[in-house]
């Protein structure tokens, strides 16, 4: 089976929700242009009233929460509310699955801003057991990662009494996906559910899995409605509201101490700037790219060509040498972390591969190239 | 009791599970693996899963995807889409189908039912039949609801029943992807004029449709899939409803 | 689980082999499907599945050749032999679908069809055991949901052999033991963990 790709970025038609409009240009290209349409005075303004809604007026409370990982995406939101708009923020971080010693590094200096960050660590066995079902059940070993990420902060906003949320960009409007989410402002359960990678698979469903309990599972319980309601919780995304540039904003945390990866990029792209926090990302990577035909290069090339940092020649080039190729770090740390051996952790992958999108030989079998990656029929339409 | 199941319907374009609406727009959702196996996990009663393109695409049946969605699985699996030979139900059946779901080729020959139920046994096969409103009229559709055919839904459910068929897959195009409810009035209209299981499928939104569909439809089983897609509800949340409205129902699980 | 076990699915072109074979597999036990004299001869348990109708089923079992050798192994050496809806059916002496036909014998009964007023046939879907006797494949069951496809019934006349029954229609038989020989008319590779359940039970009866 060829894949289909976008005319004007290099993303195939085979990821989820992701729509191509009738010239072949997909959905996120078709936001970024929205982007230079939108009235960004206006949109500032907006979260402006927003921030002045919800803030501490007496300043017996943080003013808002702002979910971090100690990443790029937090530290610059941590930036724009505290340096910027002068707030007290509350930064929760759920704590990766494999924390790197960058990773660790970015978060310590995310406190150097003059915030007060809250550090989940979360209960190492219950954690793990996830990660296992989640890379056995539907092939991504970060799944209990992404429910942290986004339930733990409203948790916080709950437990705390602070109901607004800061995330940063829309997935959606950066990577694509249906127009009434992309336009959406705010965070909520369903979109987690849709958006959030959960692919399928609730919490609940976790329940019993080599004895995990409910008590297990309190972090990862999304609050009531009537819990939400009581506090008035409200999720919104910075990228609504200012229009989103990891490059530019790259520049400007980096003067404030944030660190990247200097011996090279992180496995499976070509930036060094990216998913520095997480030792084992690159088989969740992977794991996409097996199964969906794009990998973690081909999202950042489609980002950095639809803010025109590189042609679309330049973006497939990049995929070509940085994409799908085999994660060695990243299987190598989730076998130390989790006790799992290479030959399951290989299993798991030709399972979720889909063999329509690669090459394989008369007998069926994949074919790999002379480093061992497998080899897409097509990386650009013909 | 015999208890009413409760089906998900996993759709599949050729490459990842879809979501479809009126059988029109395709929302590419993912990977069938993960979500037979996310199903599988629920102890789910039974699991449909129908490749929407391969008639259209003049092809089989994509026996490798679906023997790993089968793989993990150890409850009844049906499998559509493509069935146009004995011998593609034959090899569906070797690797582990339990039945086979056959829409547009009962249309073109009608007799190719009949020979299946011979030689594989009523209970493995099953008929689809894709229903759209005309005024007060059900007409049966083809190519996927593109095409009107001259059957109307209940002579025709009947004529499949005469032939063999062990179930009946009734599909609103109407009402698929809406979530606004089965459509109660052809379920019901077909449930009174044979005497084989007849499936629900198209438009369970809320649990409430599908104890409406049981109840006034009278159906013995309920197929979604948008309402499982999303992650909004599990088959024991909704069964345990059902329970509680009467409908005699298998739950397992915590 | 136990990796001793290995069992012999007996292949003579009937029944759903691919899913018995993968639940067997995934209690751990090592799995064949054939018909070969040898694999029967050195199975630890046997299993005759089959999914369609009586005399068709009698007469590919008997085209295969295996009745003799299996015989001997469930009936003289005493082999755990569990039959599997028509494998269940076929342990009966006769059967009366589309004609009369004589069965293996090896539990006294006629295989007829479901009998019962305003019932749908074939009986297919989820129903609940009513458990008669304490016997080995229903032990520690979670669930007595099974998964039931079927028109025909095995009325089996030895009481002492009934270990469940099953409600639709007038009732049937749903599970039989004798010694070592097991029946269910229900699919237990098909019925999640129930079915699961019941399949560990069969292979640590030795």
């Amino acid at each position: 089976m060829k894949l289909t790709y976008c005319k004007n970025c290099v993303m195939p038609n085979t990821k989820p929700d992701l729509f191509f409009d009738e010239e072949g240009v997909c959905d996120a290209c078709q936001s970024a242009e929205r982007k230079e349409e939108i009235d960004w005075t206006s949109r500032k303004k907006e979260f402006e009233a927003v921030l002045e809604k919800y803030r501490s007026k007496d300043k017996t409370n943080y003013d808002c929460i702002i979910p971090v990982s100690g990443g790029k995406d937090s530290t610059y939101q941590t930036y724009v509310v505290k340096k910027i708009y002068g707030l007290n923020p509350l930064c929760v971080c759920f704590e990766p699955t494999h924390q790197t010693s960058l990773g660790k590094k970015n978060i310590d200096n995310l406190g150097r801003l003059g915030v007060d960050v809250i550090f989940f660590k979360k209960n190492p066995e219950v954690y793990k057991k996830m990660v296992i079902e989640g890379l056995r059940r539907v092939g991504d070993n970060e799944w209990p990662n992404h429910v942290g990420i986004f339930t733990v902060p409203i948790n916080v906003s709950v437990r705390y009494g602070i109901p607004l949320v800061i995330w940063g960009e829309n997935s959606q409007l950066e990577y694509g996906g249906p127009k009434a989410a992309a336009d959406r402002e705010v965070l909520d359960r369903r979109w987690l559910e849709e958006f959030g990678g959960l692919l399928g698979n609730r919490v609940e469903d976790m329940l019993n899995v080599e004895g995990i309990t409910r008590e297990d599972l309190l972090p990862y319980t999304y609050p009531s409605q009537q819990e939400l309601d009581r506090v008035g919780v409200r999720g919104i995304f910075l990228g609504y509201y200012f229009k989103w540039d990891a490059r530019a904003q790259l520049e400007i945390i980096k003067k404030h101490g944030f660190s990247v990866k200097e011996d090279g990029p992180v496995e499976g792209t070509y930036t060094n700037y990216e998913n520095l926090d997480e030792a084992t990302v690159s088989v969740h990577d992977y794991l996409k790219f097996v199964k969906y035909g794009f990998g973690r290069a081909t999202d950042h090339a489609c980002i950095d060509i639809r803010n025109k940092r590189i042609s679309r020649k330049e973006g497939l080039r990049l995929v070509r040498q940085y994409d799908g190729v085999y994660p060695k770090y990243g299987v190598t740390n989730l076998i130390d972390y989790s006790g799992l051996s290479k030959t399951e952790i290989d299993s798991i992958f030709d399972q979720f591969t889909n063999k329509q999108i690669f090459k394989v030989d008369t007998h069926g079998i994949l074919v790999r190239d002379a480093a061992g990656n497998l080899i897409k029929n097509n990386y650009d339409n013909e | 009791m015999l208890k009413v199941r409760v089906i998900p319907c996993m759709l599949f374009n050729g490459f990842s599970l879809v979501k479809t609406i009126q059988f029109g727009t395709m929302r590419n959702l993912g990977s069938p693996i993960q979500a037979a196996h996310v199903y599988n996990s629920r102890n789910v009663d039974e699991l449909v899963f129908i490749d929407l393109k391969a008639t259209e695409e003049h092809r089989e049946p994509l026996y490798d995807v679906i023997h790993e969605v089968i793989g993990e699985c150890f409850m009844p699996l049906a499998i559509g889409g493509g069935i146009h030979s004995l011998d593609v139900i034959q090899r569906l059946l070797s690797i582990g189908a339990d039945k086979v779901i056959i829409n547009s080729e009962a249309l073109t020959h009608p007799e190719f039912i009949e020979r299946a139920a011979r030689k594989f046994g009523s209970q493995c096969i099953v008929v689809s039949i894709d229903v759209k409103r005309n005024g007060r009229r059900f007409m049966v559709m083809d190519k996927r609801g593109a095409t009107t055919t001259r059957h109307e839904a209940v002579p025709w459910a009947q004529e499949m029943h005469k032939r063999g068929a062990g179930e009946l897959f009734v599909t609103s195009v109407d009402q698929d992807g809406s979530m606004a409810g089965y459509d109660i009035d052809l379920i019901n209209a077909v449930v009174s004029e044979v005497s084989i299981p007849v499936i629900a499928s198209g438009g369970a939104g809320k649990v409430q449709d599908i104890i409406d569909v049981i109840k006034k439809g009278h159906a013995d089983a309920a197929a979604l899939a948008s309402m499982f897609h999303y992650s909004g509800h599990t088959a024991n949340s909704i069964k345990q409803r059902m329970a509680a409205a009467g409908i005699p129902v298998r739950i397992v699980g915590p | 689980m136990t990796t001793s076990k290995s069992v012999v699915i007996i292949d003579y072109g009937l029944g759903n082999v691919a899913s018995a074979s993968k639940a067997f597999a995934k209690l751990g036990a090592s799995v064949k499907i054939s018909r070969d004299k040898n694999d029967i001869n050195t199975a630890t348990h046997l299993v005759l599945p089959g999914v369609g109708a009586f005399g068709e089923g009698i007469r590919l079992l008997e085209e295969s050749g295996v009745i003799p050798m299996i015989t001997e192994r469930a009936l003289r050496q005493k082999i755990p032999f569990l039959g599997i809806c028509l494998g269940m059916q076929l342990l009966a002496s006769t059967g009366n679908e589309f004609g009369v036909h004589r069965g293996l014998n090896w539990l006294p009964g006629t295989v007829d069809e479901l009998s019962g007023t305003h019932i749908r046939l074939p009986h297919v879907g989820w129903n609940e055991i009513m458990i008669q006797k304490k016997g080995v494949l229903l032990q520690g069951l979670a669930d007595r949901n099974f998964y039931f496809v079927h028109s025909f019934v095995f009325n089996c006349t030895d009481p002492g052999a009934v270990i469940a029954t099953c409600g639709y229609g007038d009732g049937f038989v749903a599970v039989v033991e004798k010694g070592n020989i097991f029946g269910t008319q229900f699919h237990p590779e098909k019925s999640q963990v129930s079915g699961l359940t019941v399949l560990k039970n069969f292979l640590s009866y030795a």
